[in-house]
């Protein structure tokens, strides 16, 4: 075999060059086939990253912890109280990054000019500055001082929808821990800037501020907390259900099912760009080896005349597809790394960026070079491209030498 | 005259001269809410009955319903549309600061939840906090007479109401002009930056129900000309017993008049 395989390399090589031109067809066909899979997976997957860590640093951190019932019906009745010695000592273990206490429940907003429903979030913001974004990302105005801070921070997409402005003052209204309405004028302080539908939704004050305006004592809604990079999720909701049995200990894929269906939908959806491009490719790699094949009849009967076996002309023919694939993979595979190269320094998307909000994406993307997809759409493309074109090799290898020398001249 | 007592005469002159002008301000602040105060208890009256037609002019269309109300002090109030039929028999009763509304097509009764007392009331330019909260404005707000207009030969006063600190309201000010006979006059609401947001006026006064009244009163959004809600009196009377359970939720379901 391997001998074969010696005498027929440079054969199969010197082959391939005969007809130039088809050669170099097929070679782009395969090779920005590839790199398309390629680059297109290293691009996926860091919008996948990008869009996933701007949710959770936004406000739902890695995972929350509410009262029993409050994720059905979030109000003043379903509070729980701050939290105890023994979850502290959880929280203040090392496999959890930083964690702060909130203050949510429902809420109507009153503008001279408009009413619409928000979420009224207290919180301390020392505390929260650790876990979510928007403290930082406030751009008109300052962000809350302490949690007893009355001021109110709201998003600029819904200080537009009011028709309302810094300085100025809305009413909040809510149901009170009593039962009866509560509503309080609050001064707009800051305005945040993130996506629309966060800006729309989530109104922020302090959180004492919050339970005084809902006439609470010092109830708080839900602990957020964030783990370090390399953390891994499951153990800490493990460890922390094991201090909070009868609470609501949550991971960002239960709190929010539609990122987390968003996130293994990205990494599904690189397949089925695999099998269309596949199929494409395979379309020209066949065509192009069919017609190959049909040209050079004349040549394999002669060959098979003079005493070649079949087996061995397919051998040969599939050697040649081999090595024409072998070396897009290769082609494809260095303009792949070279584009992911080029914008390994993040691309970036702002521009966009109100368009990107739509499908919560981030605003920067930072592809990767990841080896174990590089080698495995690689070979997958390499050896189901040599298996399409065993179809030509066998009609090479199954044509009568003396029909063959007859239909060519 | 001795030197010394003609100095003494002009600073008595000077002093009495700013006693009245600070006392002046200081009647002209009470006028003004007492002149408030006076144009509301007319308007409201201690009790109320009343059949008012309501037009609500849109873009597309122009929409006319007529309605029966009863008042009673201030927290008081049932509003039910008789015409036309498409709306006959929706209501609306105000007790204290509950707000319960009936449809006869669901034939249940709802209590409003804080966040929809802000919207329309049966689709016109009134809020159901409009509604509840037309007295609030005597207590919630600072009153400061700024001037006096003349309108066809009477006197109005011009009334600058600002919101007291911290109370729940999102207006920067009311403008409130009333007659020099007491009858409320127009109301203007302004946004915060001191824009006008809506205003509502009194088209028409006469005689109804044995007092001066505004008989037709108009409602309209600065920032949607040509729509307005106007509110006319047809009948009114005053001061009349009301049985207390015309304030009741029964009452509400099924009228007893």
């Amino acid at each position: 075999m391997m001998n074969t395989i010696r005498i027929f390399a440079p054969l199969a090589w010197r082959n391939l060059w005969r007809n130039p031109r088809r050669t170099l067809i097929t070679l782009v066909v395969v090779s920005v086939g590839l790199w398309s899979v390629l680059a297109f997976n290293s691009f996926l997957n860091a919008w996948t990253q990008a869009s996933k860590d701007t949710t959770l640093q936004l406000l739902l951190g890695q995972g929350q912890i509410h009262a029993a019932g409050y994720m059905d019906d979030p109000g003043v009745e379903t509070l729980m109280p701050p939290p105890s010695d023994g979850l502290l000592k959880a929280l203040g273990d090392k496999r959890i990054n930083a964690w702060a206490t909130r203050l949510v429940v429902p809420s109507v907003v009153q503008s001279e000019y408009k009413t619409l429903p928000v979420m009224i979030v207290g919180v301390d913001p020392k505390a929260e500055g650790r876990v979510s974004s928007i403290p930082g990302k406030v751009v008109e105005g300052r962000y809350l001082n302490g949690p007893d801070d009355d001021g109110v921070v709201i998003g600029r997409h819904l200080a537009e929808r009011l028709k309302t402005g810094l300085g100025r003052r809305v009413i909040l209204m809510s149901q009170g821990a009593d039962g009866l309405l509560a509503e309080q004028s609050f001064d707009v302080v800051g305005l945040y800037d993130v996506d629309q539908q966060t800006e729309d939704y989530y109104v922020f004050t302090g959180r004492t501020a919050g339970q005084k305006f809902l006439r609470l004592k010092d109830e708080i809604a839900e602990i957020v907390f964030t783990i370090p990079k390399d953390q891994d999720l499951a153990p800490v909701i493990r460890s922390l259900k094991a201090v909070a049995p009868d609470m609501d200990v949550r991971s960002w894929k239960q709190l929010s099912p539609f990122l987390a269906a968003t996130n293994s939908f990205m990494s599904g959806f690189i397949y089925i760009w695999l099998s269309v491009v596949f199929t494409l490719m395979a379309i020209g790699i066949v065509n192009t080896q069919l017609m190959a094949v049909f040209e050079r009849t004349h040549e394999f009967g002669l060959l098979q005349a003079l005493g070649m076996k079949p087996r061995l002309v397919l051998i040969m023919v599939t050697m040649e597809s081999t090595l024409l694939i072998g070396l897009g993979v290769l082609i494809g595979m260095a303009m792949a790394a070279a584009s992911i190269w080029v914008t390994s320094d993040g691309i970036d998307l702002s521009g966009f960026a109100r368009g990107l909000e739509l499908v919560q994406g981030g605003q920067v993307l930072y592809p990767k070079f990841d080896a174990g997809s590089f080698v495995l759409f690689s070979l997958v493309i390499w050896i189901l491209g040599i298996v399409v074109a065993l179809w030509p090799a066998r009609r090479a290898s199954k044509c009568s030498p003396v029909e063959a020398m007859r239909m060519a001249t | 005259m001795p030197r010394h007592s003609r100095k003494t005469t002009l600073s008595l002159i000077t002093a009495m001269l700013a006693w009245m002008v600070l006392a002046g301000g200081a009647t002209a602040g009470q006028d003004a809410r007492s002149i408030l105060k006076k144009a509301y208890d007319n308007w409201r009256a201690n009790s109320s009955f009343a059949v008012v037609e309501m037009t609500v002019k849109r873009k597309n269309g122009v929409r006319k319903m007529t309605m029966k109300s009863w008042t009673k002090g201030t927290d008081k109030a049932l509003v039910r549309f008789v015409e036309p039929a498409r709306d006959a028999g929706n209501a609306t009763l105000q007790v204290g600061n509950s707000t319960y509304v009936f449809n006869p097509k669901l034939n249940q009764v709802i209590k409003l939840p804080a966040s929809a007392m802000s919207q329309s009331w049966m689709g016109s330019d009134f809020s159901y906090n409009d509604l509840a909260r037309s007295q609030r404005v005597l207590d919630d707000y600072t009153h400061k007479l700024i001037g006096t207009r003349t309108v066809k030969g009477r006197k109005l006063y011009v009334i600058e109401s600002i919101p007291k600190k911290g109370r729940p309201i999102v207006w920067g000010k009311q403008i409130i002009t009333v007659r020099a006979d007491g009858v409320l006059y127009s109301v203007e609401y302004y946004d915060q930056l001191g824009k006008r947001v809506r205003v509502m006026t009194a088209d028409k006064i006469g005689r109804i129900g044995g007092r001066l009244y505004p008989i037709v009163m108009t409602m309209r959004r600065d920032d949607k000309p040509g729509q307005y809600t106007r509110i006319k009196t047809i009948s009114a009377q005053f001061n009349i017993p009301i049985p207390a359970y015309v304030f009741t939720r029964s009452n509400l379901r099924n009228p007893r008049d």
